[in-house]
């Protein structure tokens, strides 16, 4: 009987072992930024650390994309130090005009329509109440991808969504988000 | 210590139990649904830059603003356009999943003759031959647009041109045997009444001009009296719900007005005389009050009149809607005409249509472009008191062969359209509704036909709209027709319907209801 509570025991702690710790790293898929990107040093140098200084909000309010290659040109055109990273992103990107193939932590699958300009705008919301501060940190950090799924571990999932709304009592039907 | 099978079994439990307890079953579970989402075979949106386009909605007659939401150049979702002056944001459940129409499995992609599958030159060959011996019948669904000009002038030439009626329009069909105005130029003055008796047309259930009624229902400026054996969709929104027995519109109407003695009616419609009395009360208690049904009801029409409502005559052509009857060598329906409607009248029937509802004894199927496919223009939707004028952009491709029936018999509707832009600016009365601007602009040094393509709605001034005077010298003794009511869905059910159209109705902000939630 003991010897049979004993492995009970010893397979009840593999499997938390298992689902608790190996299966979260199995499950997400690391990748790399094509270059490690830091956001506190260029809020430094540039000399302001708000967000829409690089991420455009549209006259309409939404989200403009990612800046272009001819926004980092504007600085680099030549290597401003001599990291690897630097090097990478001067005659990998900027010299040939070829845009970043950024890993974008926080897009939504085709089927879900986030409005920037209802949620920045109109409800005041900042960024990092969505974005983690991802903003304040200095480094990117790994872009972690499910295998199964193909979404970023980063994305807000729609329970998320929905418990924002209903702690907020904005309503928000399927055609809101859904297309 | 060797492990023994009861060790393995004892460990396989421990194990399944630690198993419940972390997230490895739950986050399977999920993540294998989201894979499920991004098969390959599943057509997503695409992505790209957005814009939105404001247009009109060419579904049915009714002519509804709609923001279009186009990423890459492909419409991905719609809505009501707020400031539009005939939908007044308002929009009906199909319309908000209708640019999901066109891939809808009912589509129709190739033609048909008689059933088995054939091509458009054989089509066109049997039709010419049809044109050559002759005469040649056109049915039109919606009279008054561009392209019923066009079909209109192709048929004088070599046949004849017939339209079918809109339920509105057989409505008002009494008044204009009483009044001699066309039924198409007639309508209802919605904006000035305070009460309406409506006997059993489905006011909130897409009748008329849905949105701008819906709003001034949802705001209390209405009352709303709705006569009919059934708790429909809009008796049960309704102010007032007055069950009566079915086929008795007529005699309720009568006893209303006292024509009939109070007991014969009370006896016909299921009411008490007491009943019938009271209703009367409620009615005149607050005015103005308009009457009305669902279809041709001279009794109801009667009736309006002895209450003092009354119908508008607006500026509006008005092609005679003459039945199709007799024999022809060639009949040719336009895809507005309803998947319902069947010619009685003999010859080959070439039937346009975009889906395809099935049981069609049409002799040739012609897949027509679908939603947003083509272009066109909206006349006032029918039985609008105002006249209105829109056009429909083409902002999606067809997938497949297509053609409307104005391209069949070898014309076109460009011309049409602006030759009727060009009228209206140089009559130069009524306003231009741009698309997000509450206040109209005055046509003078516009370009209609540019305004309109990007969204704009013309609105006629309203000092053009006529109140009707009708000669009515006895009260009407033939009791009117009384079809077994129908929603919105029973157009659209035998042809498509999206699955989430009933959940999208719920969303819609056509039935809003005075307090404020939803149905």
């Amino acid at each position: 009987m003991l010897r049979a509570s004993l492995a009970s025991a010893i397979g009840l702690s593999t499997a938390l072992a298992a689902g608790w710790i190996v299966f979260p790293r199995v499950l997400y898929q690391r990748q790399s930024q094509p270059v490690e990107f830091r956001h506190q040093t260029h809020a430094a140098k540039s000399g302001t650390a708000q967000c829409t200084a690089c991420h455009v909000l549209r006259e309409d309010g939404e989200f403009a994309g990612l800046p272009s290659i001819e926004s980092c040109a504007g600085c680099h055109a030549e290597p401003m130090g001599t990291t690897k990273a630097e090097a990478t992103l001067v005659a990998d990107f900027v010299k040939p005009h070829r845009e970043m193939p950024w890993l974008v932590y926080s897009r939504q699958p085709a089927n879900v329509r986030f409005s920037h300009a209802i949620h920045v705008r109109r409800a005041g919301l900042e960024c990092k109440e969505c974005h983690a501060g991802r903003g304040e940190s200095d480094a990117l950090g790994p872009y972690r991808q499910n295998r199964i799924s193909g979404y970023s571990v980063s994305l807000l999932t729609m329970s998320q969504c929905e418990s924002c709304h209903r702690d907020r009592h904005v309503e928000a039907g399927c055609l809101g988000c859904h297309e | 210590m060797n492990p023994t099978r009861r060790d393995l079994l004892a460990w396989s439990g421990g194990a399944i139990a630690g198993l419940i307890l972390t997230p490895v079953p739950w986050k399977l579970l999920g993540d294998s649904a989201k894979w499920t989402q991004n098969w390959p075979w599943i057509p997503q949106p695409a992505r790209g830059p957005v814009e939105v386009k404001q247009t009109a909605c060419a579904l049915c007659a009714k002519g509804c603003g709609i923001r279009v939401r186009m990423a890459a150049g492909a419409p991905v979702g719609l809505a009501g356009a707020a400031t539009h002056p005939v939908s007044d944001g308002a929009l009906c459940p199909l319309a908000f999943g209708a640019h999901q129409l066109n891939w809808h499995p009912q589509r129709l992609r190739q033609v048909l003759h008689r059933g088995h599958p054939a091509s458009w030159q054989d089509a066109v060959a049997a039709f010419r031959k049809a044109v050559a011996e002759g005469p040649v019948a056109v049915v039109d669904g919606r009279p008054g647009r561009a392209a019923s000009a066009v079909l209109e002038a192709f048929a004088k030439q070599h046949g004849s041109y017939h339209a079918v009626a809109t339920r509105e329009e057989q409505s008002l069909a009494p008044y204009a045997e009483w009044s001699g105005v066309p039924t198409a130029a007639l309508g209802y003055d919605f904006a000035n009444v305070s009460t309406l008796v409506s006997f059993g047309a489905p006011l909130l259930d897409g009748w008329g001009t849905p949105g701008s009624f819906a709003r001034r229902w949802s705001r209390r400026q209405v009352r709303l009296i709705q006569i009919e054996p059934e708790l429909s969709r809009t008796a049960a929104c309704a102010w007032r719900w007055v069950a009566i027995r079915p086929g008795s519109d007529a005699a309720l109407a009568a006893g209303i007005a006292r024509t009939m003695p109070l007991e014969a009616a009370a006896q016909q419609s299921g009411l008490t005389p007491d009943a019938i009395e009271e209703l009367t009360r409620t009615i005149v208690a607050e005015g103005p009050v308009l009457a009305m049904s669902a279809d041709a009801q001279p009794a109801v029409a009667a009736l309006n009149l002895a209450l003092g409502g009354s119908v508008v005559q607006r500026r509006e052509y008005a092609a005679p809607r003459v039945p199709l009857a007799g024999s022809h060598r060639g009949i040719l329906i336009d895809s507005t005409v309803p998947w319902e409607y069947e010619p009685q009248a003999s010859g080959e029937v070439f039937r346009f249509a975009a889906w395809s509802g099935g049981g069609s004894h049409a002799d040739w199927l012609l897949p027509a472009p679908g939603f947003l496919e083509e272009l066109t223009d909206v006349p006032s939707a029918p039985a609008s008191a105002i006249a209105t004028y829109a056009l429909a952009a083409p902002l999606m491709k067809p997938g497949h062969p297509v053609s409307s029936a104005v391209e069949f018999v070898g014309a076109s509707i460009e011309e049409a359209i602006r030759a009727r832009c060009e009228r209206i600016s140089r009559d130069g009365a009524g306003r231009l509704y741009r698309p997000g601007e509450r206040e109209p602009v005055a046509l003078a040094g516009l370009k209609l036909e540019e305004e309109l393509m990007a969204g704009a709605v013309w609105v006629d001034n309203p000092k053009n709209t006529k109140i009707v005077r009708c000669k009515l010298k006895n009260w009407p003794s033939e009791v009117g027709r009384s079809e077994a009511r129908r929603s919105w869905t029973a157009n659209w059910a035998p042809p498509v319907l999206p699955p989430l159209a009933a959940k999208l109705f719920q969303e819609s902000n056509l039935r809003e209801r005075p307090e404020g939630s939803l149905v």
